[in-house]
């Protein structure tokens, strides 16, 4: 299938790297074109703009940072929407505010262009081995075309609704996730304060009911104190501003996500924005020698 | 001083009276006529549109919902503006877009003040409002007769947009006052004590506040009205959430706070005041009986 891709970040190097594995006819833009200089190299095809690789593909997959990332893409004069062939489709694997996904949606029907808001969880790892969890928003018969490339990035795709349902599903994803890291952080900092070895409590919680991913990995690096690997916390902190907006938007009530946001913005202001969220760990521990 | 004002609302109305009953001339204009007759009655005089309002004036006032129709007044009240006219923003807007309307004002040549105001529909029928103002301290002392025709407490808090940040610190105290307060008195009566007694009691120590007097009290009475309607407040601690996210800055009583907010809000009691969270809390747990 001819294939589009743009994003080439930490994730989106592997991706699209995959796709061309797998036997896909790739081409790609970036904003800067240096980071497109490897996949070049091993044969994806260069595009001098959003429209022209729209043009040119079947398909476009996007894996930026923000919504307004995304907008601009979709909108912008050489943007995808100006080049796209009716019948081709938008996959958006960003993570995105759920009504800027409807948008775009909305935006593309009217010119028969399809679209997907395929948001994903696993990480830089889940990227680099294809075993994404991948949650899709959109037109059941538009993501029975595009499943085949997709199950070339990950091992779980499950279809949760229209167009944003995707979205809210990563939403969902983010807010059990980072709170489940600010409790790992707690009960670290609740070991410390005892004078109790941080890595036994880690080591004997994961055998137990409270074992969990977030606790393996990111308890890992709570007791290594290594923060420098991993997700960005600054992602989680964009991704807390959607989920808490939706709140407010809908009337519902999440008041532990609101304090773990609150433990976010407080990272973001001791400067670890570009530390793993793990890094959590180190606001409680400035509040107990406050 | 020629004064013009903008959003005869529940709060802007009894505003634009005090300011005719203080002698000021007024001009005024409404998408609804309903809404004009009150202080056309008074005296003020209904112009055609806001820019027109803007001509007469050397003042004008808005009083409106947020931030995106603060932006069309302060764009039709440039239209029309004389040079050296004032605009005086009172609607509880976020402090970034205050200073950005400011900012684009000032390109045309008209001063903006933001001057959000507390105290309620109650303060601005009895022009007892506390009034917190942002912008030029020249601007401020051409305003001030006026502003003491609305309110009590008249502070200039600093630069364009710090009005809106006491605002903001004035909602959070606000808010959080309100959460407290109603978890006292659910706490007293779920113990099996009277409220009224322990409201008493608190109010000669060290835990009295307006809030445990005037709240409180509804709250016993399980008087609802608005008051300051919850969906209100919410939005405003919508504000105060996106500035703390913005700055990076950790404010985890408010978030919690904003939380019962959105509870109050999508279980329907938007309309109810702030002391339906009283409301919130029985239904939390178990209920009112």
């Amino acid at each position: 299938m001819k294939i589009g891709f743009i994003g080439l970040g930490d994730m989106g190097q592997s991706m699209a790297r995959h796709l061309m594995q797998a036997g896909h006819d790739l081409a790609v833009w970036a904003r800067r074109e240096a980071s497109a200089e490897a996949l070049r190299g091993e044969g994806a095809t260069w595009c001098a703009s959003p429209a022209e690789l729209a043009a040119r593909s079947e398909v476009v997959i996007t894996m930026v940072t923000a919504s307004a990332d995304v907008e601009a893409l979709v909108l912008r004069d050489d943007g995808l929407l100006a080049g796209f062939a009716a019948g081709a489709v938008h996959v958006d694997m960003s993570t995105i505010a759920p009504g800027t996904a409807r948008q775009l949606a909305a935006r593309y029907a009217e010119r028969g262009v399809g679209w997907l808001d395929a948001p994903v969880s696993g990480g830089p790892a889940g990227a680099r081995e294809a075993t994404l969890a991948i949650m899709v928003g959109g037109d059941a018969a538009i993501l029975a075309r595009v499943r085949p490339v997709l199950e070339v990035l990950g091992k779980r795709i499950v279809h949760i609704g229209a167009a944003g349902a995707g979205q809210v599903a990563k939403a969902c994803n983010q807010m059990i996730m980072v709170a489940a890291i600010e409790a790992a952080a707690e009960a670290m900092s609740l070991a410390a304060a005892n004078g109790v070895d941080v890595a036994k409590v880690r080591a004997a919680l994961l055998g137990g009911s409270a074992g969990s991913r977030v606790l393996e990995v990111m308890g890992e690096r709570m007791v290594s104190r290594n923060f420098d690997k991993g997700v960005d916390a600054r992602l989680h902190h964009k991704d807390f501003a959607i989920l808490m907006a939706e709140a407010h938007a809908l009337g519902a009530p999440l008041p532990v996500a609101a304090v773990v946001w609150q433990q976010l913005n407080a990272l973001m202001a001791r400067g670890g924005a570009r530390q793993d969220t793990a890094a959590l760990l180190t606001v409680l521990e400035a509040m107990r020698t406050a | 001083m020629n004064i013009g004002f903008i959003g005869l609302g529940l709060m802007g109305r009894p505003m634009a009276l005090n300011l005719r009953k203080a002698g000021f001339a007024l001009s005024v204009w409404a998408r609804r006529e309903a809404s004009l007759t009150p202080v056309v009655a008074a005296g003020a005089v209904a112009r055609g549109s806001i820019a027109e309002v803007a001509a007469a004036s050397d003042v004008v006032f808005s009083c409106v919902p947020d931030a995106p129709q603060v932006a069309e007044v302060a764009q039709a009240v440039a239209d029309g503006a004389r040079p050296g006219l004032v605009y005086v923003d009172m609607s509880t807007i976020a402090p970034a877009a205050a200073r950005e309307i400011a900012a684009g004002l000032q390109a045309r040549g008209v001063v903006m003040l933001d001057a959000p105001v507390s105290g309620g529909e109650v303060g601005a029928i009895a022009g007892t409002l506390t009034i917190m103002v942002g912008g030029e301290p020249a601007a401020f002392d051409t305003v001030r007769p006026a502003f003491e025709a609305m309110g009590k407490s008249i502070t200039r808090v600093g630069e364009s947009g710090a009005g809106q940040v006491a605002k903001a610190c004035n909602q959070i105290l606000t808010g959080v006052g309100v959460a407290a307060v109603a978890e006292a008195l659910n706490f007293a009566r779920k113990s099996a004590v009277d409220p009224a007694r322990v409201r008493e009691a608190l109010l000669g120590g060290f835990a009295n506040s307006r809030i445990l007097d005037n709240h409180g009290q509804r709250m016993i009475e399980r008087n609802f009205k608005p008051g300051f309607k919850a969906w209100m407040h919410q939005k405003d601690m919508g504000i105060v959430m996106d500035e703390a996210h913005r700055l990076g800055l950790a404010l985890p009583a408010a978030a919690v706070t904003a939380q019962l907010f959105n509870a109050l809000v999508g279980s329907g009691m938007g309309e109810d005041d702030s002391v339906a969270m009283l409301k919130l809390f029985e239904s939390m747990s178990g209920g009112a009986a």
